[in-house]
C-alpha cells in the first residue's frame, strides 16, 4: 500500500542507531530519540492526539496520548517520551481509555456542538478523536464556564481565527515558532483564560506582525483557523498536486478542489522545497486566476492607437504568422525575435526558443532572466562550469555560517528563509552584506554576527577586502585549491586579492564599511565551519553583476566550501521557472543545456532532430533588441509572459523600442504595460491551466498538473503551437510530456527526466544522467563541472553611475513578501490589503534635509527621468541610500533607472541609480500622460452582436 | 540529601548528571519561589543566613563545572531579597569566577515549578515544558542545569563541612538528614522547627506545635502545601518521612504542617483546593486548564445539595444523544473522583497532578463534609 | 541610445573589467567575449567604429573589435 504523504506521525523524524520496543504486543524498531508515539504510529498502532503533529516539536498539552509503560509510574505521554531499547508499551488499557474519555469531556464541555454547518466538519481532529474515545456522555452539562462568545476575528482577507472553537494546543502558536520563524502569536492570559493572541490583546491578525503565511491555518487541528474559502465554498473533494508558479523556491502545493474550482491551496508535506510551508501568495493569492482582467480571447490591431479586436484564435495565428513573415521579407531575417516566459513551464520556454531558432531561422530568444540572474548563468558557468546553484535547499540545515549577501530571503524567498531562520536558531551565524538593514539582521531569536551595510555598487570591493582578510591571515583552505583548482590561477589571484590596496582598511573609503567588521566577517566565513554564501539580485543587478558572482565563486573554492552539503554557492533565483528558462536554452548565445550555439555538435543535435539547419551565430539579447527596433532594423517580436515595460530599465528607451516595431505580440495574462503597444493579444494560461514543469532554485523540475480548464481555450503551449503552425512548422504535440521527451533526446544534463519518472520520484535535480538516474542534490562533489574550479581576478571598477550635486542619493530596489515583482498576479488578489503602492524608504536625516515627512509625495528624479511617490522615513536604510519597490506600474519606478548593466550580460543596474528626492504634491506628469496613454490603449471593441 | 523543593529526588543524583553532560555551559538554579501556603523556611533562610545559601550554590557550581548561577526568588518577599542582593555583591569575590544573579519572580505559583520557572528566567511565559528533557540535561536556555530549593543547597556546605556520615545518621528510612518542618495555621506554637526524619505527624503536631490555638479539637492536617494531602487525627501515627506519607497518599512536599480545628468545613477545603488551582494553572494541559474549572463548579453544586438537573441545552429536543435525566450527588461525587483521576494521571505537572490530593483525602476522610454517610468512603 | 552608441559603450565598459585583471590580454579576452555574445550586426558595428579615424572606444575595446572581426572566418568552424 503507498504510504500516504499527507500521514501524520505525531512527533518530528529522528536519526539515530536503531532501538527495538514492544508496542500493544508488536515488535517496532526505530531510530533513537523517536517518540513512543511516532513508533506507535509507524507500526499501526496510532495513539490519540490533538496538540501533536509532525511538523512540529512535541510539546505535551492534551494528555490524550497518555501511554502505560511496563516498569515505568503513572500514564506518561507518548509524544514525549522517547523509545528506549526493550521499553514494553500498552496504549490501549481500561485505565488509558477512561482517562482519554476523561479529557475529551472536558474539552466538549467547553466547546461549540454544531459540527453539522461548521466549515471543518469531516475535517476536524476534535471530532476524530471524540470519536476515537467513543465519548457519548458529557457528564459536566453544558452551564459550566466556557469560551463560546468570544468574538472572532476576520481581519486577514484569507481566513478566519475563532476562538470559541479553540482548543488551546497552541499548534498555531508552534507554527508561527518553528516553521515560519515569525513569533506572531503567543497564548494570552493563563489558566483557563489562556487564549490565542496575534500579539497585544488589542492586536487582530491584520495589524500584527502576521505574515499570512497559513503555517498556523495548516497546524490548527479544529476550525478555530480556517480558510475563508472553505466556510464559502465548501469542502474540497479532490486534490491535485502541483507546483506554485510565484517564486524559484517552488512550493509543492495540494490544489484542494470542488469541480474544477480551487477551493484552498495546501502545502504538500512531502514537497522537496517547501516541506509541507507555504507563504502568503502560493498558499493564498492565486485569485487573480479568476479575475476580471483576465482576456479570454484573442485580440488584435493594426494600430496601437486603435482599440483591440476580439478574433478567433486561427485569425490571430494567421495575422501574426503573415506579420511575422512579411517583416523578415522586408527586413531580413534578423528583423524578428522573441522573448520567452521564466514563468510559464519547460515546455512552452522550449517550443519558444525552438519557434525562433527553427522557425524565425535566427537566435534572437532571451528571457527574463537578463534582468535578474544572467550574471549568475555567467559566472557561475565560468568558474565551476555550470549557470547554477550548487546545493539543494535541505543543505542550509549543514551550515554552520550563512552569508546572504544582497538578497533579502523573507520577502523574496519566505519559504527558505523560513528554513534559514530555523537553522539560525539552532545557533548556526549569520553575516548579511546589504545596504539596507533587512529583516534577516535582527529577527526573533536570530541576530546578524555581523551587518555590513555597504554603499551600493562597491560588492566587488567588499568581497575582495574579504579575500585579502582570509588570504593574507592564512585562513585558506590551500589543500581544497591544490585538490580541486588550477593552483596557478590560484596563485595569481592571492597575489591580486593579498596586494595591499585590496585590505579592508584602505577599501573602507570605497564601501564605507568599518574594516575591523569586514575582518570578523572573513575570519568568520573562512573558519566558522561549513560555510555557505546565498544571494540574490543584490549581487547581479550592478555594472559588476558577473564579477561580484564570480568572486563569491573565489571565496567559496578558496575556503573550500564546495561539494558537499551545508556549504557552496546558492542563488536565490527569484521566478518559479527562471531556472528552467535558462537550462531550455532561452539566451541568444545558447542552446538547452548551456550549449554555445556556435559549437557544431550541439547544432547537428538539433537540426537533426528538427529537421531546420541553424543560425550558428549569437543572437539579440533584449536591451540590444530595444537598440536594433530604435535603430530601425528589428521589427516583430513575440513576447511570453514577460511586461518588459514595466520590468525592464529606462522606461523610455523601452518605450522607443516598442513603438518602433511594427508587430509586437504579447502573450499574456492580462492587458499588461508592454500590451499598450501590442498588434496581437494572445490570452494565456495560469499554472492551473496547464500541464508541464516548473525547475526552481535547486535545479529541482517539478510538475505542474491542470486542474481547470484554459479560460481562453489553449494552454500556453498550444499557442505557441497554434503560431508555429501558422507559420508552416508542422508541430505537433499531443501533450507536454512529448515536449519533455524531445528537451531529453536533445539535452545531455536532461537525458533522464521524462514524466513517468517524475511521476516515481516526486521531483528530481538535474543534471538526470546514466551516472545520476535519480538526479544531482549537491553539484560539484568529486569534481567540478568545467573540471578543475577556476579563480577569475575581479577588480572592482566603479560604475559610471555617479552622484553628484544634482543626484546625491543612491537609489537601490527590492520587493516585498505580499507583492510579487510588477504585481501583474499579486495585485489582482486581496494582497493588495498589505501593500497599495510602493513607497520610498529615506533616512530620517535625508528627509529632513529635504522637508519630507512619512506619507509625503516626492519627486524621484534621475537622469534618466523622473517619477512620483510616497515616502516612509526609516532608518533600515543608511543615509544617503533610498529604497523603493517596483510592483505598481503607477509608481512607473523604471522611468528613473538607467541604461547602466553588467559588462558580461547587460543585466541592468537596477541597484544602483543617482537620484535625488524632493517634495512635490502628486503624481508627475508622464505618470499622467502615461496613464491616459495605457487607459487608451486597452480599449476593447465590444463584441458584435449575434445574427 | 533529598532535594527540599518537594520532589525528593537526591540531589547528588542530579548534580553529577549534570557534570557529566556535554558542553561547555552549565548552570545553577535556586528555586526560592516558595509559593506553597503555610511555607516561610526559605524565606527565613534567606533573610537570616543568606550566605548559606549563595556557598551551596557556589559549591554546586564547582562540582558541575557551571560559571553562572541564578537566584530565582518570589517578589513577594521584599526583604528576601534586598538581603540576597546585599550578600550576593559581598560574596562575589569569594566565589568567582561563578557568578550569581537574582531573579525576581511576578506572583505566579506555577513558577515555583522547576520547568515553567526556567521559562520564566528565560524571559518567556511562565508555562510548564514536558519532561524528558530532563532540566538537568536540557535546562537554562537548553543547557545542562541544576535546579535546586534553596534547603537543599543551603544544607549543603554544612553536610561538607559536618561529615557527611554525620548528616545521614539523623532520620528514618530512605529519609535521611533534617528537615526544617513549618508549623502554620492554627497551632499554638507556629514557626520553624528543623529536626530529623522520624517524628510522627502526632509528635510534631501536638508534642511540638501545641496543638490548635484556639484551643479546639484537631480536625485536619494538610502537609506539604495547599496540594497536599489532609491528613485526620487517626493517621497522626505517620512517621514524617517521604516513603511513608506517599504509601498513606499524602506527601511531604516542602515540609509545610497546616493545623485546622474542628471548624474546618472540610468541603470548602476542598473547593479551594480546586479554586487554587485553577487560579494558578499555567493552560497548558487539559485536565488542569479545564478540570480545575469544572472541579469548582462540581464541588459547588455538591455543597448546593447535591445533584445536577439537566441544563436548558440539554433539554432541548435538537439534542437527542445527551443523557437528560438528573444526576444524583453520589454520580457527582462520582464525576469528581473520575475528574480528580484524570487530573491526577493526565496533568502535565503537579500543580493539576496533586489537585486531587487534598480533593479526595477530605472526600475520603470527611465524608459527612460532602452530605454523604459517615461510613461511605469514596471510591479511590 | 541606438545600437552604435550602445556597443561602443559595451565594449569600452567590457575592455575595463578585462583590464584590470591583466592589460596585455584584455583585448583578447575582450574580442573573445565579444565574439561569443554579440550578434553579427553589433560586431560589424563595432568594427565599423574601430576602423574610424577617432573611435569613441578605449585603445583594448578598439584592438578587441579588429580581433574579433579577424577571427571570425577562422572560428566559424569550431566544434
Amino acid at each position: 500500500m503507498a504510504a500516504d504523504p499527507e500521514a501524520d506521525f505525531g512527533t518530528p523524524a529522528r536519526h539515530g542507531a536503531p532501538v527495538r520496543l514492544t508496542i500493544d504486543g508488536r515488535a517496532v524498531t526505530v531510530p533513537e530519540g523517536t517518540s513512543v508515539m511516532r513508533a506507535a504510529a509507524l507500526a499501526d498502532a496510532a495513539i490519540p492526539k490533538l496538540c501533536a503533529t509532525d511538523t512540529l516539536e512535541s510539546f505535551g498539552s492534551c494528555r490524550l496520548c497518555l501511554v502505560e509503560i511496563e516498569g515505568a509510574r503513572g500514564t506518561p505521554a507518548s509524544c514525549t517520551t522517547p523509545v528506549r531499547e526493550g521499553m514494553v508499551v500498552a496504549t490501549q488499557t481500561e485505565r488509558l481509555k477512561k482517562l482519554r474519555r476523561g479529557v475529551m469531556e472536558l474539552y466538549i464541555s467547553d466547546h461549540p456542538l454544531d459540527c453539522l454547518t461548521c466549515s471543518a466538519n469531516n475535517d476536524c481532529e476534535l471530532q476524530d478523536q471524540a470519536a476515537a474515545v467513543g465519548l457519548r456522555d458529557v457528564r459536566y452539562g453544558y452551564d459550566g464556564a466556557n469560551h463560546l462568545d468570544a468574538p472572532a476575528d476576520v481581519s486577514n482577507p484569507y481566513f478566519d481565527f475563532d476562538p470559541a472553537k479553540c482548543i488551546v494546543c497552541s499548534r498555531c502558536v508552534r507554527a508561527c515558532d518553528e516553521v515560519q520563524g515569525t513569533f506572531a502569536l503567543t497564548i494570552d492570559g493563563r489558566g483557563f483564560a489562556s487564549k490565542v493572541s496575534a500579539g497585544m490583546p488589542e492586536d487582530d491578525f491584520l495589524n500584527s506582525e502576521c505574515v499570512s503565511c497559513g503555517a498556523c491555518v495548516a497546524a490548527c487541528p479544529t476550525a478555530t483557523l480556517n480558510e475563508k474559502a472553505v466556510a464559502e465554498i465548501g469542502t474540497p473533494q479532490r486534490a491535485v498536486v502541483t507546483t506554485c508558479a510565484y517564486c524559484g523556491v517552488g512550493c509543492s502545493f495540494r490544489a484542494e478542489m470542488r469541480g474544477e474550482e480551487v477551493v484552498r491551496m495546501v502545502p504538500a508535506k512531502d514537497g522537496k522545497a517547501n516541506r509541507g510551508h507555504s507563504c502568503v501568495k502560493g498558499r493564498f493569492a492565486y485569485g487573480y486566476a479568476h479575475h476580471g482582467d483576465r482576456i479570454t480571447t484573442p485580440m488584435i490591431r493594426a494600430s496601437t492607437a486603435d482599440p483591440w479586436r476580439p478574433v478567433s484564435w486561427e485569425e490571430a495565428f494567421a495575422y501574426a504568422a503573415s506579420e511575422l513573415q512579411r517583416i523578415q521579407a522586408t527586413y531580413g531575417r534578423q528583423a524578428v525575435g522573441g522573448i520567452s516566459s521564466s514563468r510559464c513551464t519547460n515546455e512552452e520556454t522550449f517550443l519558444v526558443q525552438k519557434l525562433v531558432r527553427a522557425g524565425f531561422g535566427n537566435n534572437n530568444i532571451d528571457t527574463c532572466a537578463r534582468v535578474c540572474h544572467s550574471p549568475t548563468g555567467y559566472g557561475l558557468k565560468a568558474t565551476f562550469g555550470t549557470s547554477a546553484g550548487t546545493q539543494d535547499f535541505d543543505s542550509v540545515a549543514d551550515a554552520d555560517v550563512i552569508l546572504v549577501i544582497g538578497a533579502n530571503p523573507t520577502d523574496g524567498h519566505p519559504v527558505f528563509a523560513s528554513r534559514m531562520k530555523s537553522r539560525l536558531r539552532q545557533g548556526a551565524k549569520l553575516i548579511v552584506i546589504d545596504p539596507r538593514r533587512i529583516d534577516l539582521v535582527r529577527t526573533p531569536h536570530v541576530e546578524a554576527a555581523h551587518h555590513l551595510p555597504l554603499q551600493p555598487g562597491t560588492n566587488v570591493a567588499l568581497l575582495t577586502a574579504m579575500a585579502h582578510v582570509i588570504v593574507t591571515e592564512g585562513l585558506a583552505d590551500e589543500a581544497f585549491v591544490a585538490a580541486r583548482c588550477d593552483m596557478d590561477e590560484y596563485r595569481e589571484w592571492a597575489a591580486f586579492v593579498a596586494e595591499p590596496r585590496h585590505s579592508p582598511e584602505v577599501l573602507e573609503a570605497v564601501t564605507r564599511v568599518p574594516a575591523a567588521n569586514v575582518r570578523a566577517a572573513a575570519r568568520l566565513y573562512a573558519t566558522g565551519g561549513n560555510a555557505a554564501i546565498y544571494y540574490g539580485l543584490g549581487v547581479t543587478e550592478h555594472s559588476q553583476g558577473s564579477s561580484t558572482v564570480m568572486a563569491i565563486a573565489n571565496l567559496a573554492m578558496a575556503t573550500g566550501n564546495i561539494g558537499r552539503p551545508g556549504v557552496g554557492v546558492n542563488p536565490l533565483r527569484g521566478q518559479n521557472n527562471v531556472q528552467g528558462a535558462c537550462d531550455m536554452g532561452s539566451f541568444p548565445h545558447e542552446l538547452s543545456g548551456y550549449r554555445h550555439i556556435a559549437g557544431a555538435e550541439g547544432r547537428r543535435l538539433f537540426e537533426g532532430d528538427w529537421g531546420v539547419s541553424l543560425d550558428p551565430e549569437p543572437g539579440l539579447r533584449i536591451p540590444n533588441m530595444l537598440d536594433a527596433a530604435v535603430d530601425g532594423v528589428f521589427k516583430g517580436i513575440y513576447i511570453q509572459g514577460e511586461d518588459i515595460l514595466q520590468s525592464d530599465p529606462n522606461t523610455k528607451h523601452v518605450l522607443a523600442g516598442l513603438k518602433a516595431m511594427e508587430c509586437v505580440i504579447v502573450h499574456d495574462l492580462f492587458l499588461n504595460e508592454t500590451a499598450n503597444y501590442a498588434h496581437v493579444f494572445f490570452p494565456g494560461s495560469t499554472f492551473l491551466e496547464k500541464d508541464g514543469t516548473f525547475t526552481n532554485a535547486e535545479r529541482r523540475i517539478q510538475r505542474v498538473r491542470k486542474v481547470m480548464s484554459p479560460l481562453a481555450g489553449l494552454a500556453d503551449w498550444e499557442v505557441t503551437v497554434g503560431l508555429a503552425n501558422a507559420l508552416g512548422l508542422q508541430w505537433s504535440y499531443g501533450h507536454p510530456s512529448e515536449i519533455m521527451d524531445e528537451i531529453a533526446r536533445l539535452t545531455p544534463t536532461f537525458a533522464g527526466v521524462s514524466y513517468a519518472l517524475l511521476e516515481t520520484e516526486g521531483s528530481l535535480q538535474w543534471p538526470v544522467t546514466e551516472a545520476a538516474p535519480a538526479g544531482t542534490p549537491v553539484m560539484h562533489a568529486d569534481h567540478f563541472v568545467r573540471g578543475k574550479g577556476k579563480f577569475v581576478i575581479t577588480d572592482y571598477v566603479p560604475t559610471d553611475e555617479k552622484t553628484g550635486p544634482r543626484y546625491p542619493l543612491l537609489l537601490t530596489t527590492g520587493r516585498i513578501l505580499s507583492q510579487y515583482n510588477v504585481g501583474a498576479q499579486t495585485r489582482r488578489t486581496r494582497n493588495t490589503v498589505w501593500h497599495e503602492a510602493d513607497v520610498l524608504e529615506i533616512h530620517p536625516f535625508d528627509a529632513e534635509n529635504r522637508g519630507l515627512a512619512s506619507g509625503d509625495w516626492a519627486r524621484l528624479a534621475s537622469r534618466a527621468g523622473e517619477t512620483s511617490l510616497r515616502v516612509l522615513v526609516t532608518d533600515r536604510v543608511a543615509p544617503g541610500v533610498v529604497y523603493t519597490t517596483f510592483h505598481h506600474p503607477e509608481t512607473q519606478a523604471n522611468v528613473v533607472t538607467t541604461e547602466h548593466s553588467d559588462w558580461a550580460t547587460n543585466c541592468p543596474e537596477y541597484k544602483v541609480t543617482a537620484v535625488e528626492v524632493s517634495p512635490s504634491n502628486g503624481p508627475s506628469d508622464w505618470q499622467a500622460r502615461y496613464q491616459a496613454a495605457a487607459d487608451r490603449a486597452r480599449r476593447i471593441e465590444p463584441a458584435e452582436p449575434a445574427e | 540529601m533529598r532535594g527540599r523543593g518537594g520532589a525528593g529526588f537526591p540531589a547528588g543524583i542530579k548534580w553529577r548528571t549534570v557534570a557529566e553532560a556535554a558542553g561547555p555551559v552549565k548552570y545553577i538554579v535556586c528555586n526560592a519561589d516558595e509559593g506553597d501556603s503555610g511555607t516561610f523556611a526559605d524565606r527565613m533562610v534567606m533573610e537570616g543566613d543568606p550566605f548559606a545559601l549563595i556557598e551551596g550554590m557556589a559549591i554546586a557550581a564547582f562540582a558541575v563545572g557551571a560559571q553562572k548561577g541564578f537566584i530565582y526568588v518570589r517578589s513577594e518577599y521584599p526583604d528576601a531579597i534586598a538581603k540576597l542582593d546585599v550578600a550576593i555583591r559581598l560574596a562575589a569575590e569569594d566565589i568567582a569566577p561563578f557568578r550569581i544573579e537574582l531573579r525576581v519572580g511576578a506572583g505566579a505559583y506555577i513558577c515555583g515549578e522547576e520547568t515553567s520557572l526556567l521559562n520564566s528566567l528565560e524571559g518567556k511565559r511562565g508555562e510548564v515544558r514536558a519532561k524528558p528533557p530532563l532540566p538537568a540535561l536540557q535546562g537554562l536556555f537548553g543547557k545542562p542545569t541544576v535546579v535546586n530549593n534553596v534547603l537543599t543547597l543551603a544544607a549543603v556546605p554544612h553536610i561538607l563541612a559536618d561529615g557527611a556520615e554525620g548528616y545521614a545518621a539523623l532520620g528514618t528510612g530512605r529519609s535521611r538528614g533534617t528537615m526544617p518542618i513549618q508549623l502554620a495555621g492554627n497551632i499554638k506554637h507556629g514557626g520553624l522547627f528543623e529536626t530529623a526524619f522520624g517524628l510522627t505527624l502526632g509528635e510534631i503536631v501536638n508534642d511540638i506545635g501545641g496543638g490548635t490555638a484556639s484551643g479546639r479539637p484537631v480536625k485536619a492536617v494538610q502537609v506539604g502545601g495547599p496540594l497536599g494531602a489532609y491528613l485526620p487525627p487517626s493517621m497522626f501515627h505517620l512517621p514524617f518521612d517521604y516513603e511513608a506519607f506517599a504509601a498513606a497518599d499524602a506527601l511531604i512536599g516542602h515540609a509545610g504542617v497546616v493545623v485546622f480545628d474542628d471548624t474546618a468545613d472540610m468541603l470548602a477545603q476542598a473547593r479551594f483546593s480546586m479554586a487554587f488551582t485553577a487560579a494558578e494553572s499555567c493552560g497548558k494541559c487539559t485536565p488542569c486548564r479545564i478540570g480545575a474549572v469544572r472541579g469548582v463548579e462540581l464541588i459547588d453544586r455538591i455543597a448546593a445539595g447535591g445533584g445536577r438537573a439537566a441544563g436548558p441545552l440539554e433539554r432541548l429536543p435538537q439534542m437527542r444523544n445527551v443523557n437528560a435525566r438528573p444526576r444524583s450527588l453520589e454520580e457527582e461525587i462520582g464525576l469528581l473522583t473520575d475528574l480528580c483521576e484524570t487530573m491526577k494521571f493526565g496533568s502535565l505537572c503537579a500543580l493539576g497532578g496533586f489537585a486531587p490530593y487534598p480533593v479526595m483525602s477530605a472526600l475520603c476522610h470527611w465524608p459527612q463534609d460532602f452530605g454523604l454517610a459517615p461510613a461511605v468512603e469514596a471510591a479511590q | 541610445m541606438n545600437t552604435r552608441e550602445h556597443v561602443v559603450a559595451m565594449a569600452n565598459q567590457i575592455a575595463r573589467n578585462f583590464v584590470v585583471r591583466d592589460r596585455a590580454s584584455a583585448a583578447e579576452a575582450t574580442a573573445r567575449h565579444i565574439r561569443e555574445f554579440w550578434d553579427p550586426r553589433m560586431r560589424a558595428l563595432i568594427l565599423e567604429e574601430a576602423r574610424t579615424d577617432a573611435p569613441a572606444l578605449s585603445p583594448e575595446a578598439k584592438a578587441a573589435a579588429l580581433i574579433a572581426a579577424d577571427d571570425r572566418a577562422a572560428t566559424a568552424g569550431k566544434p
